[in-house]
């Protein structure tokens, strides 16, 4: 009986994803994390100016714990999702390994999809141990900076539920929940990232090109509200559309910021999670479905 | 019968590119090979072979005509189930081993477990890389990798072989080794399609050859046939002492019609020389 090979089996696609990952392992992206962890432990000991009064004391050295191991986590997940992502491809078409790969029974949206999962698969491992690293650190500081507070405020004769109350708020800026969700955040913004420069590298034929371009997507990206703001505001139907348009052809990565309110401090909703998470999907089945169009008439 | 390859009036024409002229790599190429033999697509540099090969695995599209695999459309991705291909200069991923590069293509034809095993076990026998089955590819040499190529290729026991330029950069003693390999799979009942413009390998092991030149398939026939000179007979003894020779020249001069046309001692292959010298005195 002949085997019908259709596209996205799940085993299929398994198979080329870890292979995507361990390829990725081999080419020692994870000495990164080896950086990452001087760059937090080195924040754990930055001294930094404070106008915060005694009581309130160690609120920066949180803050700056948080701002560096999450810009880390953004740089990282960023710089690895274009290159990788734009390096596999090629790379495959150079060396002619993906002749051998598409003349076996590989349809070539499992091929795309199994690349897809190895980057983000390593990027989700890399993002886990980092935000395993920062939140152990934060837990550590955390528990020094309460005490001292505590004893500050002790000292002032606060009483007993007004010290609750400000222990309560650095409490949240240590490693909470909120801040996991924001590592997660970072994840899904890295997610679009990859989706993106999948798309380039299915018509560009060097990594250059795709990192290039795939930069300047993310640059544009960051911005792209707010430019789609002031050029159709007020545009009526026309302008709308326009505004979709632009959207959906540049992904709006400003969608991601609430990563910053996070650091802050404040409570991401549930709501705003899902919303970003309904955002990354719409985006992935876009980019993914243009790649597949793409790469399927590709000629080798 | 259902043929193993059949190709029907295929054209590929490449489109222009910057203001240039398209271009008609293949044009009207038909080639019938019949299960279990071996065809061996020739030609220069340039002249279709590759593109033939890829249009039959289907990655290059027909402009027009057919390229049909044990009957199935070879755009259709179940006819790569029954195909094995083994690319001209191809580099696997360097971080593999033999045996996980043997793993990684049996995973992707479905293949799992035990039966996985068994199989890399059983290819890395044929292709002679057991010693070297847990290095790296990065440090195979051409040779080698040229082997490991062909285990993939019949990774998921194909019936047919596709195989690219096989020896292309490889010494003669990996050479030999990859023509007794595809000797090897004939006798296994293996289909064999393979190019290459080494012709003398190709005069060893195949039973059919195509003759390709600027895409169009100019002759096309049985070796034996197309290589054979109808109007002469040839005796080769061993041994053959000086007055029988004279004997044998006396009869030939005097039958009606009959001419000898060359008689001395037959010379051996630089190749066979060389494999007898290196090789063989070894073994």
């Amino acid at each position: 009986m002949k085997t019908l090979h259709r596209p996205l089996n799940p085993r299929r696609i398994g198979v080329l994803a870890f292979h995507t990952f361990t390829q990725l392992v081999r080419m020692k992206v994870f000495y990164f994390l080896a950086l990452f962890a001087v760059i937090v432990i080195g924040a754990n000991f930055l001294e930094l100016p404070t106008h915060a009064a005694p009581e309130s004391s160690g609120v920066e050295l949180l803050y700056a714990i948080k701002n560096t191991s999450i810009g880390c986590m953004s740089l990282f997940s960023i710089v690895i999702a274009v290159v990788a992502t734009g390096l596999l491809l090629p790379k495959d078409v150079e060396d002619r390994t993906l002749y051998t790969i598409l003349a076996k029974p590989v349809p070539r949206l499992d091929y795309l999809l199994g690349k897809f999962f190895g980057v983000a698969a390593l990027i989700f491992v890399s993002l886990a141990v980092m935000d395993l690293l920062m939140s152990g650190v934060l837990a550590l500081r955390l528990g020094g900076v309460l005490e001292q507070q505590r004893a500050a405020a002790e000292a002032f004769g606060y009483p007993p539920d007004l010290i609750e109350s400000q222990l309560a708020e650095t409490r949240a800026l240590g490693p909470t929940w909120n801040l996991q969700g924001a590592v997660f955040v970072v994840f899904l913004r890295a997610i679009v990232i990859i989706c993106v420069a999948l798309l380039l590298s299915t018509f560009s034929t060097s990594t250059l090109f795709t990192a290039i371009v795939g930069f300047l997507v993310v640059f544009i990206g960051f911005f792209q509200a707010d430019a789609r703001e002031a050029y159709f505001q007020g545009t009526g139907v026309l302008g709308r559309i326009g505004s979709a348009i632009m959207t959906t052809v540049l992904p709006d990565l400003q969608i991601y910021n609430l990563i910053d309110a996070v650091i802050e401090g404040k409570v991401l909703k549930a709501l705003d999670l899902l919303k970003v998470a309904g955002v990354t999907l719409f985006y992935f089945i876009v980019y993914t479905f243009a790649s597949w169009l793409v790469f399927a008439r590709k000629e080798f | 019968m259902e043929h193993a390859v059949e190709i029907e009036n295929l054209v590929k024409v490449f489109p222009a590119h910057f203001g240039g002229r398209p271009v008609r790599a293949v044009d009207r190429v038909s080639i019938r090979i019949e299960p279990g033999q071996v065809y061996g697509l020739i030609g220069p540099n340039g002249s279709g072979k590759s593109t033939t090969m890829k249009a039959l695995l289907g990655l290059v599209a027909p402009t027009s005509g057919t390229c049909r695999i044990f009957g199935a459309d070879s755009l259709a991705v179940d006819s790569r189930e029954q195909v094995g291909f083994l690319p001209e200069n191809p580099y696997f991923y360097k971080h593999l081993s033999g045996a996980e590069t043997l793993r990684f293509y049996g995973k992707l034809c479905g293949l799992r477990g035990k039966a996985l095993d068994a199989r890399i076990d059983e290819l890395l026998e044929l292709v002679d890389l057991n010693d070297a089955r847990d290095r790296r590819l990065g440090g195979y040499s051409k040779g080698m990798l040229q082997r490991i190529g062909l285990a993939q290729a019949l990774i998921q026991e194909p019936r047919l072989v596709i195989l690219d330029e096989p020896t292309a950069g490889v010494d003669p003693i990996g050479s030999r080794q990859i023509r007794d390999l595809i000797l090897a799979l004939r006798e296994r009942g293996i289909t064999v399609f393979l190019c290459s413009h080494l012709l003398e390998q190709v005069q060893e092991v195949c039973d059919q050859v195509g003759i390709i030149f600027r895409g169009r398939m100019i002759r096309e026939g049985r070796l034996e046939d197309m290589l054979a000179i109808e109007d002469q007979t040839e005796l080769v003894l061993r041994d053959a002492p000086p007055e029988l020779v004279d004997e044998i020249r006396r009869l030939v001069a005097s039958a009606d019609g009959a001419e000898l046309v060359r008689a001395g001692k037959p010379r051996t292959t630089l190749e066979r020389l060389f494999l007898r010298e290196t090789v063989d005195r070894a073994e």
